[in-house]
């Protein structure tokens, strides 16, 4: 008898635990379907962690409100790491917001999801930067406007680069020249974000394309050439095996504390080096070429969400990509307006953003394509091969050919 | 007074009642996930059919391939390896604290309870120190080794495929070792002290008591902590992510973590719930082999 009641008791406590449980998660999403009959509001999912730009939206958007009374706009943060995850979730159970602000290269997958609105004739685009237009365009059909750009670019440690004597590199031959006689004790000459994943895949793209070669095939001479730079630079300890662990921040740090004397990363990086080592003498470079000058296209993009609120969602891109909205964020983010007139204008009296500037004529889009995460994926996981010594360069280009036929050719 | 009262509830029958709610958010919570799952593990669900009405129907299909991908292969022995390491390591070490502490000294009590700290803490921050610990140039485990002369050049721990499973064992040895001891004293403190001393006068030797009483007398115990042990390690997930995501080169991958990945980073949905599914059948095995000892402990 004693048991059965304990046995009650644990049960209710369950359910009691359940509920709560279930509440807590309810709250969280569908705010925007129910309340405020519905056409007022207007809800903004992002995923920026960093405290600058969540404040720089938050500024936005409440301008936004209380220049107009028509709509009510509410910006929630989902964490990058959850942010796929969520609108995945979000797609199968319909429970998404007006307006989604992602990260480029998946915007493919989820407009072939059909859970973005098409915005072809709602909204002018022919002054913003082609490649930032690509990939929020799926067979001619806009589904997406950009929020902003950015590339990689060469950072380096002047005084590191004095000390040894050496000039900034501007082919490969020369950043391998230049990483090996910089790197000694503690200081590995060069580093880049190198994990199996989009991060690692947008630091990679620049190497292989500057060959000449596209995305779809690494198994040709350029592809192979790109993983053997990576192996070179790794065997000979002019960079150091755990960037297959380090993010692009853990890299900045790792070039802030001197312990890396260059690195690749973007512009959104300036504003916390500023703030955490302003004592560091650094400059920013061209990524080195082989055959051409090449950069990887970054930033996220607008989408408007299908069956949402879509007036409302037009009518907010409308104000927040004005010239005096576009300047104010681009230069909170350390981001480039994807608008061309806009960006050429940005950076007259910053010599740092404008290599930036420059780089980003060089710089190429991944994708478009709904399989994107599968190919970025396979080109990931050949350079962690290469880097790790796990398979030879041939080898590794030739394992990644087979995965990105698989997809491509369906 | 107490037998009108009885009556009043008949409590026999309004257990039902009270089992009901649970039931009902059992069914919902849990078993529709999990229908749910094994549907959508039958289909192709991929980002051009997600919020399609209908879903093409795959078969096996999904199951075939993932038995043909060398990734889940080796995550499949992967989560097999970690989870028979970890446990081995975990009870045993556990199992000789808890006759340690059972001594019952001074500051026993006080250090059991330090003990249970690793248990505790988020096993975020354990994943994030572990990784601290490991790291190749800065790591002080390579630091320490250096020191005493064991080793001339830095070993890549977590940049090596060889030696990454190592150190997620040794990390989630170090969580696990206080859920074993702790269940494991309080297993040996329901063993009559009567007992231990009867033997001593029947001239047992300390071995024997152990092998003779202890250890049968423990039976139970140890059972629960196994089978327990092994459900908490198989599905292990965030320790994996923030230490290694699987990598390097896919060598650390578990069921969890390459479910995940198919399911949300490579937005193949159903392989992903089909490789969800194996693990939870694997679970649902082991499960039963728990519910069955402790029915026989019951009887």
């Amino acid at each position: 008898m004693k048991k059965k009641r304990i046995l009650a008791l644990a049960m209710t406590a369950a359910l009691t635990a359940g509920m709560l449980a279930g509440c807590g998660g309810d709250s969280g999403n569908g705010e925007n379907k129910e309340s405020g009959g519905g056409d007022k509001e207007v809800t903004i999912w992002y995923y920026w962690e960093t405290e600058g730009h969540q404040v720089a939206l938050d500024k936005v958007i409440t301008d936004y409100n209380s220049s107009q009374d028509e709509y009510e706009v509410t910006a929630k943060y989902v964490p990058f790491a959850d942010f796929k995850k969520q609108l995945s979730i979000g797609a199968s159970a319909d429970e998404l917001p007006d307006i989604a602000i992602l990260d480029s290269p998946d915007h493919a997958s989820y407009a072939v999801m059909d859970i973005f609105a098409d915005i072809t004739d709602k909204f002018d685009v022919s002054n913003y930067y082609e490649g930032a237009v690509d990939s929020c365009t799926i067979d001619g059909t806009l589904y997406g406007v950009p929020f902003g750009v950015n590339c990689l670019g060469l950072y380096y440690n002047e005084d590191m680069l004095k000390e040894a004597g050496c000039d900034v590199p501007t082919t490969w031959d020369e950043l391998k020249e230049t990483a090996q006689k910089l790197t000694k004790d503690n200081v590995t000459g060069l580093a880049f974000c190198s994990l199996a994943n989009e991060e690692g895949t947008f630091n990679f793209m620049p190497w292989v394309w500057s060959t000449g070669t596209d995305s779809y095939t690494i198994d040709s001479e350029g592809g192979i050439k790109a993983l053997t730079l990576a192996k070179d630079l790794v065997d000979s300890g002019a960079m150091s095996k755990e960037c297959i662990n380090w993010t692009q921040g853990d890299v900045m740090n790792q070039f802030i504390s001197g312990n890396v004397a260059m690195m690749i990363n973007g512009p959104w990086q300036i504003p916390t080096m500023q703030q955490e080592a302003p004592d560091l003498n650094w400059n920013v470079a061209l990524i080195p070429k082989d055959a051409e000058y090449a950069s990887c296209l970054g930033g996220e993009n607008y989408a408007v969400i299908k069956d949402g609120n879509e007036e409302g969602a037009l009518d907010f891109l409308e104000y927040a990509t004005s010239q005096e909205q576009v300047e104010y964020l681009m230069d909170a983010f350390g981001y480039i307006s994807a608008d061309k007139t806009i960006a050429e204008s940005q950076f007259a009296e910053d010599p740092v953003m404008q290599t930036f500037t420059e780089e980003l004529n060089y710089a190429k889009a991944r994708g478009p394509l709904a399989e994107w995460p599968e190919v970025s994926n396979a080109i990931s996981l050949a350079f962690n091969k290469v880097m790790t010594g796990e398979a030879q360069p041939a080898d590794a280009a030739a394992e990644a050919q087979a995965t990105i036929d698989g997809i491509v050719g369906q | 007074m107490k037998k009108t009262r009885k009556r009043l509830f008949a409590y026999d029958n309004v257990g039902i009642l009270f089992v009901l709610p649970a039931f009902v958010y059992m069914l919902v919570f849990v078993g529709y996930p999990i229908v749910r799952n094994i549907v959508l593990s039958f289909q192709d669900v991929t980002v051009r059919t997600l919020t399609k009405p209908d879903k093409p129907f795959a078969g096996l299909q999904n199951y075939i391939d993932i038995f043909q991908d060398p990734v889940f292969i080796r995550s499949l022995l992967n989560t097999l390896i970690f989870t028979v390491c970890c446990l081995v390591f975990q009870f045993i070490i556990g199992f000789l604290l808890a006759l340690f502490f059972n001594q019952n000294f001074k500051t026993s009590k006080v250090v059991r309870g330090l003990l249970l700290i690793p248990w505790m803490i988020p096993i975020t921050v354990t994943a994030l120190i572990f990784k601290f610990i490991f790291g190749t140039d800065v790591g002080i485990l390579n630091y320490a080794l250096q020191s005493l002369g064991l080793i001339k050049e830095n070993i890549d721990w977590l940049t090596s495929t060889n030696t990454a499973m190592f150190a997620l064992i040794c990390a989630n040895v170090w969580i696990g070792i206080p859920f074993n001891m702790i269940l494991i004293s309080t297993g040996l403190t329901t063993i009559p002290t009567e007992l231990y001393e009867s033997a001593a006068l029947d001239g047992a030797g300390k071995v024997q008591t152990f092998f003779k009483i202890t250890l049968p007398l423990l039976r139970p115990t140890i059972e629960s902590v196994l089978i327990l042990g092994f459900i908490y390690t198989f599905k292990v997930y965030d320790l994996v992510y923030v230490m290694t995501s699987g990598g390097p080169v896919n060598s650390t991958h578990m069921l969890s973590t390459y479910s995940y990945k198919l399911s949300f980073e490579l937005f193949k949905y159903s392989k992903g719930a089909a490789v969800a599914n194996v693990l939870l059948v694997i679970l649902l095995i082991v499960g039963v082999f728990y519910l069955r000892a402790t029915k026989e402990e019951n009887e």
